[in-house]
């Protein structure tokens, strides 16, 4: 049965997009404003900009000046935050319905002059790297997730991670900023969606009246794609004082809109959600190999990744548990997926949209991340049906199209210090 | 802004001792259910850190009825994944699904939770899991860092002194007659509440919950026998402490800077969360803005509340570079020994107030998030008027209130510890000169 929503539309003449649903049962709302841009749209040398871009939003514009966004905005009973993917950096602010007229003014006037400054960027810059220490450096998920990209991408800009390189983050300069936050933060590279306790046409006219004026930008630079097809197996080892090993396999996958990506959802879903999943019940339980095996695959803009993390049982064998990940994936390749479990990965999938669905920052996200990943906000509405077509066949078809041994990319982490 | 109000609801008290909640949530078509039984960590027994968990773990892992695999089964082809959660008081099982599958899923929770079948091998499977996750939780500093906090926080003895996961000695200790024994004893009707939510009138959710629960009746102890927990005051401190604990390799070093705080019952709950938010709650509190903002020092930076029902601590968390380890503390304390002294400015505290009862409703927008405040509200005795007046009493927080309370939820205060989870030797340089360091190694808190 396709979902019922009764989103409202609208472009302004720069380009800027904007989406409402009302629903007054809470007096609070949610904005989202999506850009659509990500590390993607970075270089070598200027990598993680966009993430660090994201920080250098939050200190100041020409009406509110440094510190004053998050003081207004929490002082009017809301509170804010960001972040960025490899495809889009998307604000959000929670908020007392009451406090609409001054979210929507604080967005507008840092999407018409922000300021960038140095010592703004000296401060954020130290922020970002002891993020990036947290996230990457002293976190083994975030140092095999690096690697998974450098190893599987050579020429797509997912090769790098979203915080970007550290010797990037230490060399991105005001200039960059400014050259970045004139291409791609102009209103026609943005999709409002506003959601909650309002009323439309007042929202509506504030959005005209505050956002209007605001230039439309050049169109964006074409985004380098011209990743060759992958001819063999790649491995990268990393060796590290963690207490168990760990393996990472990620294989590429297809876009966000392709209609495979919801055949790999349902794989997704079969392979690690819950705890009678495949992965979990052979390698967690049965064989006892790992502490967690969990499957991520997230829409991408470009062809993605498939990836597959098993953090393993102190002292097992990578090896063994590489192959017992091996066999659970060449039998969904062989064999037909009974339909009672494909079934389950259905109502799962069903029930895990259903539930975002239930605060207006879910709804609000679920419907730009629509727009923005897939093009429109209607795909919501018939996602459910779509994923109900899903056929044992489709599973079997995208599985052997993605799980060829040629695919793998596989990055293991090896307990032990490096050598001084 | 004005009080918020809850939905259509209903509260039913049964002779039995057990609380049966219905909530009418409108819109989305789902149903949400939740049975909390007093079996939190705190009911572990001496020696058992980790019982009430290693317990609620086990649940799902074969009823009288059905093996592991045919739970896993029954639950995930609903729809519905099971939370299953253990705080230092409550155990609590949870789940959702699409409103057409309520009586099934209410079925399936109550099964798990009161025949659990406890079978040998599975136990085993789940002693030998449980342990190879502690060993492998010690690769996240800021899980040490929490583990260590609430062990040191609360001191030796402390029935909340250990994380709800346990220690690894202890776990490697359970048998099948410890969750046996731990299920019969504190997975009692007395105490237990069942919160239902979902598009039906509340009075007949309270029917489909009595309905359901009649079947376990007779078997479903009411009432056990069991000797009090006690509950000492937290001793006073001498001064500052630091307790180090050695990661090998890390370049940043996690920090809490803990003291004992209020209880959860405390009257003062709308003045200390509000003086606490002010001080390291929101992104623009006193210490973000020094650490984060103004000295670029740490990427996160907060101080939070651990209100339990009998004892608290007041808790300050970041990390830093190793270098810079020293200036974070001294940042952090000296902000904080401030603002234990003054409390907070006019300004911040109008901010706090409306941040606070403007985000309040938020809380209350899913199935299981007002499934759980309204649970949590009766369990901890404080009742719904907690969340009825939840605006109106942080609006009417004064500054007299605020300056009064400031000193109870200071991380910094007279008994504070320190405790820094990174490379043992960079740390102890950083901190030489400061307080008396202390080097414990990493897997003691395993």
């Amino acid at each position: 049965m396709p979902l019922e929503f009764n989103v409202e539309e609208h472009a302004l003449k720069n380009g800027l997009q904007i989406r409402m649903l009302p629903d007054r049962s809470l007096p609070v709302a949610t904005l989202y404003s999506f850009f659509r841009v990500g590390s993607r749209n970075e270089r070598p040398g200027i990598t993680g900009i966009s993430h660090l871009f994201e920080h250098m939003m939050f200190n100041g514009s020409k009406k509110y000046g440094p510190k004053e966004f998050d003081r207004r905005l929490e002082a009017a009973g809301g509170s804010s935050n960001a972040y960025t993917s490899n495809d889009v950096t998307a604000y959000y602010e929670d908020f007392a319905s009451d406090a609409l007229p001054l979210v929507l003014d604080l967005e507008a006037d840092r999407m018409a002059s922000l300021t960038i400054d140095d010592a703004s960027l000296v401060r954020e810059r130290e922020v970002v790297k002891e993020e990036r220490r947290f996230r990457t450096d002293n976190d083994i998920d975030g140092m095999m997730d690096e690697a998974m990209g450098a190893l599987s991408f050579l020429a797509h800009p997912y090769r790098w991670p979203v915080i970007g390189w550290m010797s990037d983050i230490e060399a991105i300069s005001r200039p960059d900023c400014e050259s970045y936050f004139r291409t791609y933060y102009a209103p026609n590279n943005c999709t409002l969606v506003l959601v909650g306790d309002f009323e439309p046409r007042a929202a509506l006219r504030e959005i005209k009246r505050l956002y209007g004026p605001i230039p439309s930008g050049a169109p964006l630079p074409k985004v380098a794609n011209g990743e060759p097809p992958q001819k063999g197996e790649r491995r990268a080892l990393i060796r590290y004082p963690s207490q168990a090993p760990a393996v990472l396999v990620g294989f590429r996958a297809p876009h966000g809109s392709d209609p495979d990506s919801l055949v790999l959802d349902l794989i997704e879903t079969a392979l690690s959600s819950g705890e009678g999943a495949r992965l979990r019940r052979a390698l967690v339980y049965q064989q006892e190999l790992c502490v967690d095996a969990h499957v991520y695959f997230g829409w991408r803009m470009d062809p993605g990744l498939f990836e597959i993390s098993l953090k393993l049982n102190p002292g097992v064998d990578a090896a063994r548990a590489e192959s017992s990940l091996w066999a659970e994936l060449d039998r969904l390749c062989r064999e037909t997926i009974p339909e009672k479990e494909l079934d389950r990965a259905k109502n799962l999938v069903r029930a895990t949209l259903l539930r975002s669905l239930q605060t207006s920052n879910g709804r609000a996200h679920t419907i730009g991340q629509m727009e923005v990943m897939l093009g429109s906000w209607r795909t919501m509405l018939d996602l459910p049906d779509r994923y109900a077509a899903v056929t044992a066949a489709d599973v079997q078809r995208v599985a052997r199209a993605t799980f060829p041994a040629h695919r793998r990319n596989i990055v293991t982490l090896v307990p032990g210090e490096l050598p001084a | 802004m004005t009080d918020v109000a809850l939905p259509p609801l209903l509260i039913e008290k049964l002779p039995s001792g057990l609380t049966v909640v219905g909530i009418q949530k409108r819109g989305l078509p789902l149903f949400h259910a939740r049975l909390s039984v007093p079996a939190g960590a705190c009911e572990d027994p001496q020696r058992k850190a980790g019982l009430a968990q290693f317990t609620v773990d086990l649940l799902r892992r074969g009823t009288r009825r059905r093996p592991a695999p045919d739970v896993d089964d029954l639950i995930e082809s609903m729809g519905a994944q099971l939370a299953a959660d253990v705080s230092m008081e409550e155990a609590a099982l949870a789940l959702t699904v699409p409103a057409e599958l309520a009586e099934s899923a209410l079925d399936a929770l109550l099964e798990v939770a009161l025949e659990p079948a406890f079978d040998e091998s599975e136990v085993a499977s789940a002693r030998r899991r449980t342990v190879a996750a502690l060993q492998s939780d010690l690769d996240d500093p800021a899980t040490v860092a929490t583990r260590a906090l609430v062990t040191l926080g609360y001191g030796p003895g402390h029935p909340y002194a250990h994380p709800a996961h346990g220690f690894k000695r202890d776990v490697e200790t359970f048998q099948r007659e410890d969750a046996l024994g731990f299920h019969a004893t504190r997975y009692q009707q007395q105490g237990a509440l069942l919160a239902l939510a979902g598009q039906g009138e509340p009075a007949d959710l309270v029917a489909l919950g009595k309905r359901k629960l009649a079947q376990w009746q007779s078997s479903w102890p009411g009432h056990s026998q069991r000797a009090p927990l006690q509950f000492r005051a937290l001793p006073p401190g001498e001064g500052l402490r630091a307790v180090v604990i050695h990661k090998p390799d890390a370049t940043q070093a996690q920090v809490r800077i803990v003291s004992p705080g209020l209880p959860r019952t405390t009257p003062r709950f709308a003045e200390a969360v509000v003086t606490n938010t002010a001080l390291g709650g929101g992104f623009t509190s006193l210490l973000v803005d020094a650490i984060r903002v103004d000295r670029g020092l740490s990427y996160s930076v907060s101080t939070r509340l651990h209100l339990n029902r009998r004892a608290g601590l007041s808790v300050f968390s970041s990390f830093t570079k190793n270098e810079t380890l020293r200036e974070l503390v001294d940042v952090a304390l000296e902000k904080m020994r401030g603002y234990a002294a003054q409390g907070p400015s006019k300004d911040a505290l109008d901010k706090t107030r409306r941040y606070l009862a403007g985000l309040f409703p938020l809380g209350l927008e899913s199935h299981e998030a007002i499934a759980e405040q309204i649970a949590d509200a009766l369990l901890d005795g404080i009742g719904l008027e907690h969340l009825l007046k939840y605006r109106s009493r942080v609006l009417a927080v004064t500054p007299e209130q605020a300056r009064t309370v400031a000193p109870d939820i200071s991380p910094a205060g007279e008994a504070a510890q320190l405790i820094v989870v990174g490379e043992a030797d960079a740390a102890r340089k950083a901190l030489a000169g400061l307080c008396p360091v202390e080097v414990r190694h990493l897997e003691e808190f395993a």
